[in-house]
């Protein structure tokens, strides 16, 4: 009251400050209900944990289910589920010698939070085939080395399993020849920022939508897009030295994370792959499932509108690739 | 600065708090120099340089307002003297704005004769933002001090607060000297009534904003953009979609600049008086851009006789007027056949004696609901109005009426999709409930929260805060339309 009586006396009329602890009221009120009303509408993701587990392979906590919501007013909503072994499945992945299994690692495009997780690609090749379990081990960032380390580093259960498919993006996937674990991204998720972020849901929505893109902007450095302009007015000799640096990446990656190429297929679009690393991969006896005609051969788009993720069409159409691939 | 940045909901809280705080004080100079200041910030954040152009503006006006003063007892001399202002003012414009136009127009009127010119006269001019109400502004002062209408005043201070004034410097409402000029030398004292007020019209000038016109806004990009592949129905949806989305716009900032100004003290003229409820095109340009027709009618169509002469110059007069008004809104001939359109729209109703018949009224102004009469005669107005959006939006004249050739020759019905993938019947259903809250507050255009109930207002607000939630596009360029101009 002191406080007040001080700051009417001095700087403000008794209006004033009714303006402002009026506003202030009004803001926290109004900040409740739409709290509440994003909680009712389920506007807001829920992101499951994540850890890096004791043989450093980064993934999510087990037994988390939830629903990925992408965009304004929930434009994807979908359901997934972590299972034992901490990834999106339908399924629990028990690899046994007596078993025909297929196992699926890949990024984003196969971990498939934009999808259910019942309707994944792994679930349309099992759709499509009989008596064959499909493990998805994916997860949103992976590159090949994430990949090739999760081989290793799980190596007795890939011993068991019939075929790995490996989907990779070129040349984004070969940026680095050697896996380390992300710590630092792991401790950014779980800090105290993101905590709250996460817990109260309108912010994470209005976080997810890119309402606080501005804010953001006002306060982090922008990222320098220069590079990424310089290196799309690449000349052919550029190229060339481009397609070295990967494929010797790519030769790196293989040393460090050695595959059994008798078993082992690299799931990739050869519209978007440099010719020199495809002819790298066959005169190394690297098995490839192009998926790029059966997408460039579709009459209705194969992604989503809003997300450069497959939609369900195009998830048919990778699902289907692989299946006639195998011929299984 | 953009109304609808975070900068901007930065430096209104602080101007808002220095202002009031120096007005404790008493200090109307210090408190008008702090405007100043802001005003000053808010427009160089766009690009400093600009800022030697208001000032050029403001200098030569307030002298030439004092020189046309004390020459008034010599009629060539104060003629003389407004001349400079006008010219002055014209030229900015006209370099800045419509020099590439008169160059290329002139190219391609020799090329009508056979011959041909390249194009090496052409700069690479940047259009100042905002140049087209400042100098609108600054020009009215001068004239309505010629004609005796105000005194100069003698404070550059307050002079240049006036023309500076940041609610309203790059997109209006164009302030008259009497109006916008005697409040800023007058004290200003806070009262919470208007501060209230304030803030309701930014709330529901960020709603149309940035739910109404940014959320429509990818869609009439889309069609206008991609028009030969579309059939009638889509075009039409495009055209009619862009009538809202210039409506939410352009009064959405109006609504925020005047909301902000009350906040400061200041009552700026209504800009917007829900045009699109309208019963003839006379009625829509009384509430259309309602500071831009009023200094048209003050400083063009009166000054040439008006309606007072006979019916052949007045129809005149009201072609000058709409031929003027189209070319103001941009160095495109697709604006100067916008001008004429209207020109042809409104003409019938002057001839009829019906342009003046709605001025002092609403529609349905008795009753809850319109007639059936009335319904028709608004449906109609805005399908005029809506049409001639076509050339408002159009990139070229030949855009325009590729446009409208395929508007009435491609019929058949096909689905639009939205091009991000929205739906598009929650933009219907937006539209819709939109439509109705505005028939239903048509009275009163400055209180659009006007709930007697403290509970229904306080859903409102939140209804209104969580559909910009809802319709919220990260990837939208936010600035306003009428920035261009």
């Amino acid at each position: 009251m002191i406080a007040v009586w001080t700051v009417h006396s001095f700087i403000f009329s008794f209006n004033m400050i009714k303006l402002f602890l009026k506003s202030t009221a009004y803001l926290v009120m109004i900040f409740l209900v739409l709290e509440v009303l994003v909680r009712i509408f389920h506007l807001y993701p829920e992101d499951s944990p994540r850890y890096i587990d004791e043989l450093g392979v980064e993934k999510r906590v087990p037994h988390y289910r939830g629903y990925s919501v992408t965009g304004n007013r929930r434009q994807n909503f979908s359901e997934y589920h972590i299972n034992e072994q901490g990834f999106n499945s339908y399924r629990e992945f028990t690899p046994s010698y007596s078993k025909k299994e297929l196992a699926l690692i890949g990024d984003s495009f196969i971990q498939g939070f934009h999808q259910n997780y019942y309707n994944s690609i792994g679930k349309k090749i099992e759709n499509r085939t009989e008596g064959l379990e499909v493990y998805e081990y994916a997860y949103d960032g992976w590159d090949l080395a994430d990949q090739l380390h999760l081989i290793q580093a799980y190596a007795d259960d890939f011993a068991k399993i019939d075929r790995i498919v490996v989907y990779m993006k070129y040349p984004m996937d070969l940026e680095r020849t050697e896996y380390e674990a992300n710590t630092s991204r792991i401790a950014t998720l779980n800090s105290t920022i993101f905590k709250v972020r996460n817990n109260i849901k309108l912010v994470y929505y209005a976080s997810e939508i890119g309402f606080l893109d501005p804010v953001k902007n006002l306060f982090l450095q922008k990222q320098d897009v220069q590079e990424i302009s310089n290196n799309e007015n690449t000349t052919q000799s550029a190229e060339k030295d481009r397609d070295s640096f990967y494929i010797a990446n790519f030769e790196k990656l293989l040393k460090n994370y050695p595959i059994d190429k008798s078993k082992t297929s690299l799931l990739l679009d050869k519209r978007f792959t440099s010719p020199a690393f495809i002819e790298h991969c066959d005169a190394n006896g690297i098995d490839i499932i192009d998926f790029g005609p059966w997408l460039a051969q579709s009459k209705g788009p194969v992604t989503l509108v809003y997300d450069k993720h497959w939609n369900n069409h195009g998830r048919n159409l990778v699902a289907q690739s692989i299946v006639d691939h195998f011929g299984l | 600065m953009l109304f609808n940045s975070v900068e901007y909901l930065i430096f209104l809280p602080i101007i808002f708090v220095l202002y009031w705080i120096v007005a404790k004080f008493n200090n109307l100079k210090v408190q008008n120099g702090l405007i100043l200041v802001a005003s000053y910030i808010f427009y160089g954040l766009w690009d400093w340089r600009f800022l030697f152009l208001i000032l050029a503006s403001t200098l030569v006006d307030y002298i030439m307002g004092m020189a046309i003063h004390s020459k008034q007892e010599q009629q060539k001399s104060s003629r003389f003297f407004l001349w400079c202002s006008i010219v002055f003012n014209v030229s900015l414009l006209g370099f800045f704005k419509y020099y590439n136009f008169f160059v290329d127009s002139f190219i391609d009127t020799v090329g009508l004769f056979g011959y041909s010119i390249k194009s090496t006269w052409t700069l690479n001019i940047i259009l100042p933002v905002g140049i087209s109400f400042y100098t609108f502004q600054t020009m009215s002062y001068s004239l309505d001090i010629y004609f005796k209408r105000i005194k100069p005043t003698r404070s550059f201070l307050d002079f240049a607060t006036f023309v500076a004034f940041f609610p309203q410097l790059v997109a209006g409402p164009i302030e008259r000297a009497s109006n916008l000029l005697g409040q800023i030398t007058q004290k200003r004292t806070f009262k919470y009534e208007q501060a209230v007020q304030g803030l309701k019209l930014i709330l529901w000038g960020l709603f149309k904003k940035m739910v109404i016109a940014d959320g429509i806004a990818p869609m009439v990009d889309d069609i206008f953009a991609h028009y030969g592949s579309f059939s009638a129905s889509t075009l039409a949806l495009g055209v009619t979609l862009f009538s809202f989305q210039v409506y939410g716009d352009f009064s959405g900032y109006s609504d925020i600049a005047i909301g902000t100004a009350k906040l400061f003290g200041i009552e700026l003229m209504s800009n917007f008086k829900f045009p699109s409820l309208s019963r003839n095109v006379a009625e829509y340009w009384q509430r259309w851009h309602v500071s831009l027709s009023t200094w048209f009618r003050h400083y063009i169509y009166v000054p040439l006789g008006g309606s007072r002469v006979s019916k052949l110059k007045s129809v005149r007069n009201i072609c000058i007027v709409f031929l003027v008004s189209g070319f103001w809104h941009g160095a495109n001939w697709t604006f100067i056949f916008w001008g004429g359109f209207h020109a042809l729209a409104y003409i019938p109703v002057f001839l009829m004696g019906r342009n003046t018949i709605y001025k002092n009224s609403v529609v349905a102004q008795n009753t809850m609901l319109p007639s059936l009469k009335e319904f028709g005669q608004v449906f109609s107005t805005f399908a005029i109005v809506t049409f001639s959006r076509i050339f408002f939006r159009s990139e070229s004249l030949g855009d325009s009426f590729a446009f409208i050739r395929r508007l009435f020759t491609e019929f058949q019905w096909e689905p639009y999709h939205h091009p991000m993938g929205y739906r598009l019947m929650d933009y219907f259903v937006l539209l819709a409930l939109f439509v109705v809250y505005e028939f239903s507050i048509r009275k009163d255009e400055r209180s659009p929260f006007k709930f007697k109930s403290p509970v229904v207002r306080f859903c409102a607000y939140t209804l209104v805060i969580f559909s910009i939630l809802l319709f919220y596009d990260s990837g939208m360029d936010r600035s306003f339309i009428y920035f261009q101009f």
